[in-house]
């Protein structure tokens, strides 16, 4: 009756290839860094650390490749466990448990939902194959398929890190080694955007117009609560894992409104947006990847997460801050490099879908363009902190003046992703149509009616420009001006004791969103004065703090309710044998019952 | 092309005047809109040459424009209250719950009303929007002023409805609605004068306090 | 798409833009001092100011890294590069095309921002800081009012005054007076800390770096008011005396924003959160006009 052996065990169609093609992409040079970054553990460490990774990257290929829901699963699994294990790898610090617990609760809440929806289309298709399931699709009332949807839609929420299911990803990434939060970050949440579009696009088929719409507006607020977080946090690791909840949503945003079109059967603007989205998708993949191996980079050398804490260290370790900047440019959606790209078509998607949409429709676009214009704009100021405060003016503390540069492998590793970036900027004519051949096949549509001229040549030509220009100015300025330049200190108001202290913090320089965000981030400070008299304050001092929203009004009430129950429930439990025995034998009972009823 | 200018500066006008803070701006930003509505009215008395039109158009600018604000800020100076007009939702929200207002109005005048000629439903749009914002003041300003311009606003809208819609309303209803207004105006400042004097503010969500 | 002559053609437009772009700072200057009843500086003094900060020697602060130094010519450039792109961007029949040149050109635009940034926090001075955080907390908020104005601008606002270009050309001014630092959200003229965006930020900078970055502010204002004049005036572009009423648009724009600053107080750092929502509804209205059609 059960049909436990599936015909199928791999799939290898466009999609499974593009997403194999990003863990390439991303594991390589993180692996490559890795060698500089173990240096210093112990031989058997280093030996679990990459038994480990090899076990991460491997089942997260098979997931991609996998041809039926029963390996999908298992693959899955085994790839939250060996996440897990390297989130833990720190086993030494509580915070890396705790990191490693709330992780492991999240992504099996998700698998649960996600098996819930598989045995519900193994119902219906007495197989675990794509195949089977395709054509049972058809099968499925109209509710059942949204039940379905809903389930899937939670389980795989819950990997990318879509808000408001974010709350283990900032705890998880930061706490595993750099290398492994850029696979993390970069690739694994990736693959639940691979279930997304799998499950919800090719095998349920063009859904109803609201399961796009459903996955717009979760991609809009991810975008926004992403970017808005990554702008309060000042743990570098932990900036970079909301920038990646903030990254998830944008993908979504395309994806989102590729299934919107396809409802809609606006086929061309459907497979641009998809498009977009795999484009966002490769590009998060790269410059996040890059920006991790930065951080770890900068932890290696300072031992310091913390950016109030750094400072200068674009004299200490000038390649990491150079790759750092490409990064954080390419995530800032700067031209000519590759976010920019990906940001520039999802725009163009969403115009091209409010020319050819009828009314209100062009409203719900232009909302959604306006949300990613703002996320764009906040991100670009997120890492203007992120960047200016870790790297630029003074070190701010001891360690971040004893910083040492990288060693080769890690510059390597950091070097190959920065190339990437700029490839995919740059590249963008070549990329692209190959993107959008993917998105065709994954739509199952042919839509030739896109063209990428204005793709190909707007970044090269702006890199041109820039270059060229910017030379002529650098020459004229080296060898035509005969203006002198005379160091200096800086200003400092007649001072003439301008220290790191004075510095502009990331606290002060998140200050005007912390207040205008206000009412979502609900900040709150202490401040403690030591006072000699009512006049001389001896000793002062303040921290501001922002509420998290989702964790105290969600998860922390709900941790409250199951403790409660599990209290309650401690009831049944008085540790007698006989007991339990009875209620073995009234379940087994009731089963009998229901049977007979059923 | 003079009416797409007036009825987009009416159009602004009314989502300024959801996020003034101050009773002052408030009854200005009123006084701008209610100079529109006369360039309005104007502009259909040239175009249709109604002389009842021009009647029409001179009482909105003596009253609108000139009167009752003057009363209005006059009521200010006089009961010298803090300019604060008490905002129970912030200007942010304020501007989405109007955006919420012109889109429904969108809905009406494409769906419900089926208004075929653009110039029509620009001028519907405009004046539901200009109602709902008149009734959404009134319900989220703690200052009796805030009532009462919130009144005046929501018949700034209607009027601009019924002479986009309906091509105006009867001239000697048109005469006796101005007539009751100026006297609303007139009574409301003694009342709020009074009001002021004895509970000593005019804020009006401190009125549950009456109840016995 | 692109034929050689095209490119020559819009490349003297870009020059001829650029080279006049202080003149106009120029006669906003002159406006409001006549308005003032001074007599204020000649219209030609930001051309002066140029020419004396390039003669001049720099100081430079000991803290500073290559992003310093870097940093007024990315600026430039990328400037210029906007508004090249501005010119290529002009709405036409093409809509796609001329809405994705335009947006690009506002990435572009975001890359001069992003470094200006960067190098108002590399002295280590906090007045850098502040202007820097000041600056990328406006511009945030500036963008998404911004990009819906350009969306409207391409659904077919703009041109014969409907209500919806009217509405988003509303948006963009208030985006302009927000992206060129003028009254009531920054002031140009004053160097008093605690108000400046723009001013502290530059403020390490001197002689040809300056000079530099104020070239560059000067251009970005020409590429708005360009902008500004799709949505008001594109229906007087056409025929040949297109030049002559372009610049008279452009100094009727100008003459606006002198009246704005001589008129309105600055407004303090959290209203321009107020100010630009208000600009970024007003878009959302505009794209809801436009898509009835007005």
């Amino acid at each position: 009756m059960i049909n436990f052996l599936p015909k199928q065990l791999f799939l290898l169609d466009p999609l499974a290839i593009f997403f194999l093609a990003v863990i390439g992409l991303v594991c390589i040079p993180s692996a490559i860094f890795s060698i500089g970054y173990m240096r210093e553990e112990p031989l058997k460490k280093k030996v679990l650390a990459w038994a480990l990774l090899m076990v991460f990257v491997l089942s997260m290929c098979s997931v991609v490749t996998a041809g039926n829901l029963f390996s999908f699963l298992i693959f899955w699994e085994l790839m939250s466990l060996a996440s897990y294990f390297l989130v833990v790898f720190d086993y030494k610090h509580e915070k890396s448990i705790n990191a490693g617990t709330i992780y492991l609760i999240m992504t099996h809440a998700g698998t649960a939902c996600l098996m819930a929806a598989f045995f519900i289309l193994y119902n219906y298709a007495h197989s675990f194959d794509y195949m089977a399931v395709r054509h049972a699709v058809v099968l499925l009332s109209p509710q059942m398929r949204n039940i379905v949807f809903l389930l899937l839609l939670v389980g795989f929420s819950t990997k990318a890190g879509v808000v408001p299911l974010h709350i283990w990803l900032p705890y998880a990434h930061p706490q595993a080694p750099s290398h492994v939060s850029s696979i993390m970050s970069g690739v694994m949440i990736k693959i639940a955007i691979y279930g997304m579009i799998r499950f919800f696009v090719t095998l349920l088929g063009p859904g109803p117009a609201w399961w796009g719409a459903a996955i717009l507006v979760l991609g809009m607020i991810s975008c926004l609560v992403g970017v808005i977080y990554a702008l309060m946090d000042h743990d570098l690791k932990k900036l970079l894992a909301y920038h990646s909840v903030e990254n998830i949503g944008i993908i979504l945003l395309g994806v989102g409104a590729a299934m919107f079109f396809a409802s809609l059967s606006i086929v061309p603007v459907a497979a641009l947006s998809m498009c977009a989205g795999l484009y966002h998708l490769v590009n998060h993949a790269l410059f996040k990847g890059l920006l991790f191996l930065c951080s770890g980079s900068v932890f290696k050398a300072t031992g310091l997460r913390n950016i109030e804490k750094m400072g200068g260290l674009i004299k200490a370790m000038p390649m990491t801050a150079f790759f750092f900047l490409i990064g954080a440019m390419g995530i800032s959606a700067l031209p000519p490099l590759n976010g920019f790209v990906s940001e520039w078509l999802t725009f163009q998607a969403f115009f091209l879908g409010i020319l050819q949409s009828p009314g209100a429709i062009k409203i719900f676009m232009v909302v959604s363009a306006a949300v990613l214009a703002l996320t764009s704009g906040l991100a670009a100021a997120c890492f203007v902190k992120a960047f200016g405060i870790t790297f630029l003016a003074m070190p701010r503390s001891k360690r971040a003046q004893e910083a040492r540069e990288a060693d080769s492998s890690m510059k390597a590793g950091m070097a190959l992703m920065a190339a990437g970036v700029v490839l995919f900027g740059l590249g963008a004519g070549f990329a692209a149509p190959l993107i959008f051949n993917i998105s065709q096949s994954v739509l199952g549509i042919q839509a030739t009616q896109i063209s990428f001229h204005l793709v190909s040549i707007i970044p090269p030509a702006i890199a041109a420009f820039l270059l060229v220009l910017g030379g002529v100015i650098f020459l004229w300025f080296k060898f035509g001006l005969r203006t002198r330049q005379v160091q200096y200190n800086t200003w400092d108001c007649g001072y003439y004791a301008l220290d790191s202290r004075n510095e502009y913090t990331a606290t002060a320089f998140s200050k005007p969103f912390r207040i205008a965000f206000g009412f979502f981030l609900l900040p709150y400070r202490k401040s403690e004065k030591i006072r000699d008299s009512f006049y001389h304050i001896r000793k002062f001092t303040y921290e501001t703090h922002t509420t998290l929203v989702f964790k105290r009004y969600f998860y922390e009430p709900l941790a409250r309710m199951i403790y409660g129950a599990a209290f309650k429930m401690r009831k049944l439990q008085p540790g007698s044998i006989h007991l339990y025995i009875l209620y073995i034998f009234i379940t087994l009972v009731t089963l009998l019952a229901l049977a007979t009823v059923f | 092309m003079i009416l797409n200018i007036i009825l987009s500066g009416f159009l602004v006008v009314t989502f300024l005047l959801v996020i003034s803070k101050r009773i002052t701006a408030l009854v200005r930003t009123f006084r701008t809109q209610s100079i529109f509505l006369f360039l309005y009215t104007l502009y259909m008395g040239i175009s249709q040459r109604h002389t009842e039109l021009f009647i029409v158009c001179g009482l909105v600018f003596v009253l609108k424009a000139v009167v009752i604000p003057f009363v209005l800020l006059r009521i200010m100076r006089r009961i010298d209250v803090e300019e604060d007009l008490g905002l129970l939702v912030n200007p942010q929200l304020s501007l989405i719950i109007a955006l919420g207002f012109t889109y429904l109005s969108y809905l009406l005048a494409h769906n419900a009303m089926a208004l075929k000629n653009s110039m029509e439903s620009a001028a519907f749009v405009a004046s539901i929007t200009a109602v709902c914002v008149g009734f959404f003041i009134m319900v989220s300003r703690m200052k009796a002023l805030g009532q009462i311009v919130g009144l005046l606003v929501m018949e700034n809208g209607i009027f601009l409805a019924a002479s986009a819609i309906a091509g105006g309303m009867p001239f000697f209803v048109e005469i006796a609605l101005f007539f009751d207004v100026f006297v609303f105006v007139v009574i409301v400042e003694v009342f709020v004068y009074k009001v002021n004097r004895l509970f000593t503010h005019i804020d009006t969500s401190k009125m549950k306090s009456l109840k016995g | 798409m692109m034929t050689l002559n095209n490119v020559i053609m819009i490349t003297g437009k870009a020059v001829t833009l650029a080279l006049f772009a202080p003149l106009v700072s120029g006669i906003i200057r002159k406006i409001k001092d006549t308005l003032r009843m001074r007599k204020g500086q000649s219209i030609f003094q930001p051309y002066y100011n140029i020419r004396k900060l390039f003669s001049k020697n720099e100081v430079i602060s000991g803290n500073v890294s290559w992003i310093f130094y870097a940093a007024p010519v990315i600026i430039f450039v990328s400037t210029a590069c906007a508004l090249f792109m501005i010119l290529m961007a002009q709405p036409g029949p093409d809509m796609k095309n001329g809405l994705a040149v335009l947006i690009a050109a506002f990435f572009v635009l975001g890359l001069g921002r992003f470094f200006l940034a960067l190098a108002g926090l590399d002295a280590g001075s906090s007045f850098g800081g502040m202007g820097s955080s000041r600056e990328m907390f406006i511009s945030s908020f500036a963008e998404p009012a911004a990009f819906i104005a350009a969306f409207v601008l391409f659904m077919g606002g703009g041109n014969c005054f409907k209500i919806s270009g009217l509405l988003a050309g509303i948006a963009i001014f208030m985006v302009t007076i927000a992206e060129t630092s003028r009254i009531p959200i920054d002031n140009q003229e004053t160097h008093l800390e605690l108000t400046m965006v723009h001013e502290a930020m530059v403020l390490e900078y001197s002689g040809r770096s300056l000079a530099l970055i104020e070239l560059a502010a000067h251009i970005k204002q020409i590429v708005f008011f360009t902008l500004i004049s799709w949505y008001f005036f594109s229906v007087l572009t056409l025929g040949c005396w297109s030049w002559l009423l372009f610049s008279a648009e452009i100094v009727f724009i100008g003459l606006i924003v002198a009246l704005i600053e001589i008129s309105v107080a600055k407004m303090r750092l959290f209203r321009v959160v107020d100010f630009l929502s208000f600009s970024f509804f007003i878009a959302l209205v505009a794209s809801i006009a436009a898509g009835l059609g007005l």
